[in-house]
């Protein structure tokens, strides 16, 4: 190896231990307290004197007033999240199709919107959002989260589509209309299939959007049947003595699905949120 | 099989770029038709315009005596093969050219024999069950023709199909898309910028240049009585020698030198301005002639080809077998003036 060769190692290892430490160290930290003891998680040490499982054990038979409804709302986060993932592919999918290969009248226009849409902080949505939905009632039904997340989600996922369906071949389309397609054949047998890594990032996103959801979650629902576990876990902090033991266990497995999401399709995450990202 | 007609037709793009300005020629049922012309010359547009592609802003295509223009492409009964190939990368090569068929809702049986006969005819069967990606480009190509065979169309149209390829494979599939015409027959629309493979492959040519046709006829039609100066320089190759010379007295006097006149041009009055051509294959050395200094000599085996320099004016000669004659060496030219080409000076239309 040679020496400029080492330096620029050294450059991006002197970079990138201190990002690892930093993102670690929460994780850690988590860990931690997940398996220490009541009352010991605190203590300072560095690894617990007497690490236990019995933590999960609490959250799994939800035997704290906490937890009461843990396995609903565990559930709750499932649905809305897979929920908020498959209506945003829909919406997504059939928007960046009709834009990018029907070239539609005033595509470009909705293309500015969706970009137009990132100047503004979803959290300054937030209490317009409680309105509309006040007024469609829809208020403390789980369909409120949901449509507030689709609607979040969908620019990003058009705008990341629209992109990606560009790079198609456009003869493609040609081909198939030559061979007799109508544009509902074209978009299910020949755009579909080809843009499967593009769908499942975007897919993901969406779903991982809605399951981390905590604002909107917070504010559209309130009753504890319906709140997802990360409105759940926010209560936690609402005594002066959290349990954090249970506190940080549930969030750990409250932080399972992601990674496991994640790792499945990280294949696919790379290629497909990248892919549009730049003009080739 | 059909005959198509194109009845002025035009292409215009918004309100203004006009890029067809009214085509008006017939093909007959069955036969191999190639449109050829520099890039941005229309043909491409022109076949689009026939697959249905392109919308047709004026004028009327007929494929068989019905108008087509309001026509979707799924219902013109035609098959077209991209530049691009255009094969759809998920399907398999059998599913490639099922898949008009699948859109009709064929019988499997009727899908098996079709698919089967198309890759006989093109010795694809041992590539039925790969993708796209494992096959090369001459194979590609093969497979987006047995995806329009399959179809068994009225028209086969062709855009571009050999562009692709490299030199070597470019000379088999021109073959090979010959020999298909020959034992489909089905009537053919070719588009193309390289004039050779016009001129090898077709039954008639369509010469287009900045939106119109220049000239329409066999290949030797075109090659041996150009119908003006665009189509005398842009068929054969190496091109045509033109020149410009002022008719004096029976022969054109240019260059220096007296270059006679052909015979069916002895009409033309002196003191015309002219274009006068020669291709460089009806060039002979000889002992006597027209004076030329040699710049390079290329010997490519079986022929070899002269750069000469006369005046200011250099000048291709192809040569069957091979020369003595070097750089700076002066020779001299002959040729039957049967063989010369004269355009008017003004409207570079043949005289």
């Amino acid at each position: 190896m040679s020496l400029k060769k080492i330096t620029s190692e050294a450059k991006l290892l002197l970079i990138g231990i201190p990002v690892l430490l930093w993102t670690l160290f929460p994780l850690y930290h988590m860990v931690l307290f997940a398996i220490s003891p009541r009352d010991t998680a605190t203590s300072g040490r560095l690894w617990p004197e007497h690490p236990t499982l019995q933590n999960f054990e609490i959250v799994f038979k939800k035997q704290h007033f906490y937890l009461d409804h843990f396995w609903s709302q565990l559930g709750n986060s499932f649905f809305i999240a897979i929920t908020v993932g498959a209506l945003t592919l829909l919406v997504a999918t059939t928007s960046a199709f009709a834009i990018s290969r029907l070239k539609v009248r005033g595509g470009q226009t909705v293309m500015n919107l969706a970009l137009f849409t990132y100047f503004i902080p979803a959290a300054f949505l937030a209490v317009p959002m409680y309105k509309t939905m006040g007024l469609y009632g829809l208020l403390n039904n789980q369909w409120a989260l949901i449509l507030a997340m689709v609607t979040i989600a969908s620019p990003y996922c058009i705008w990341v589509l629209k992109q990606a369906s560009d790079k198609l071949p456009f003869e493609l389309d040609e081909a198939a209309r030559i061979d007799g397609a109508t544009a509902l054949q074209l978009f299910w047998m020949v755009y579909l299939p080809l843009m499967v890594p593009s769908l499942v990032a975007v897919g993901t996103y969406a779903l991982l959007l809605a399951w981390n959801e905590y604002l909107y979650a917070f504010l559209l629902l309130s009753n504890d049947l319906d709140v997802t576990l990360a409105v759940a876990l926010g209560n936690f902090l609402s005594a002066d003595d959290s349990p954090w033991e249970l506190l940080m266990a549930t969030g750990l497995v409250y932080a399972l699905p992601p990674a496991a999401i994640y790792y499945t399709f990280k294949r696919y995450m790379v290629s497909g949120l990248t892919a549009g990202a730049v003009k080739s | 099989m059909a005959s198509v007609s194109f009845n002025n037709v035009q292409k215009t793009y918004g309100n203004k770029v006009k890029v067809i300005h009214g085509i008006t020629f017939d093909i007959q049922d069955g036969e191999f038709v190639v449109l050829v012309g520099p890039s941005g010359c229309g043909k491409s547009t022109l076949l689009r315009m026939l697959a249905g592609l392109e919308d047709i802003s004026g004028g009327e295509i007929s494929i068989d005596k019905t108008v087509i223009n309001e026509l979707e492409s799924k219902d013109r009964d035609i098959a077209m093969v991209f530049q691009s190939y255009a094969l759809y990368p998920h399907m398999t090569v059998r599913e490639n050219m099922a898949f008009s068929l699948r859109l009709r809702k064929a019988d499997a049986k009727t899908t098996q024999d079709r698919v089967a006969h198309a890759a006989d005819i093109l010795s694809l069967n041992p590539l039925l069950e790969r993708y796209p990606r494992e096959l090369s480009g001459g194979q590609r190509q093969r497979v987006a023709m047995g995806r329009a065979i399959v179809r068994d169309p009225k028209v086969f149209l062709f855009d571009e199909p050999l562009s692709n390829l490299d030199a070597k494979l470019r000379v088999a599939m021109r073959a090979e898309i010959k020999a298909l015409h020959q034992r489909l027959k089905t009537t053919t629309v070719y588009v193309t910028h390289d004039q050779i493979e016009a001129m090898t492959m077709a039954d008639r040519i369509v010469v287009m240049h900045d939106g119109i046709v220049e000239q329409i006829g066999t290949p030797l039609e075109l090659f041996d009585r150009p119908g003006n100066l665009f189509v005398a320089q842009f068929i054969g190759s190496p091109s045509m020698n033109v020149f410009k010379g002022t008719v004096n007295n029976g022969s054109v006097s240019g260059l220096g030198a007296q270059w006679p006149m052909p015979p069916d041009a002895s009409h033309v009055a002196s003191g015309t301005v002219v274009h006068y051509g020669i291709r460089p294959g009806d060039l002979e050395l000889a002992s006597s002639g027209i004076a030329a200094k040699v710049v390079v000599v290329e010997p490519t085996g079986a022929e070899t080809e002269l750069l000469l320099q006369i005046g200011d004016q250099k000048f291709t000669l192809v040569m069957h077998g091979r020369t003595q004659v070097r750089p700076d060496d002066t020779v001299f030219l002959q040729f039957d003036a049967a063989k010369a080409h004269v355009f008017d000076g003004t409207t570079e239309q043949r005289l």
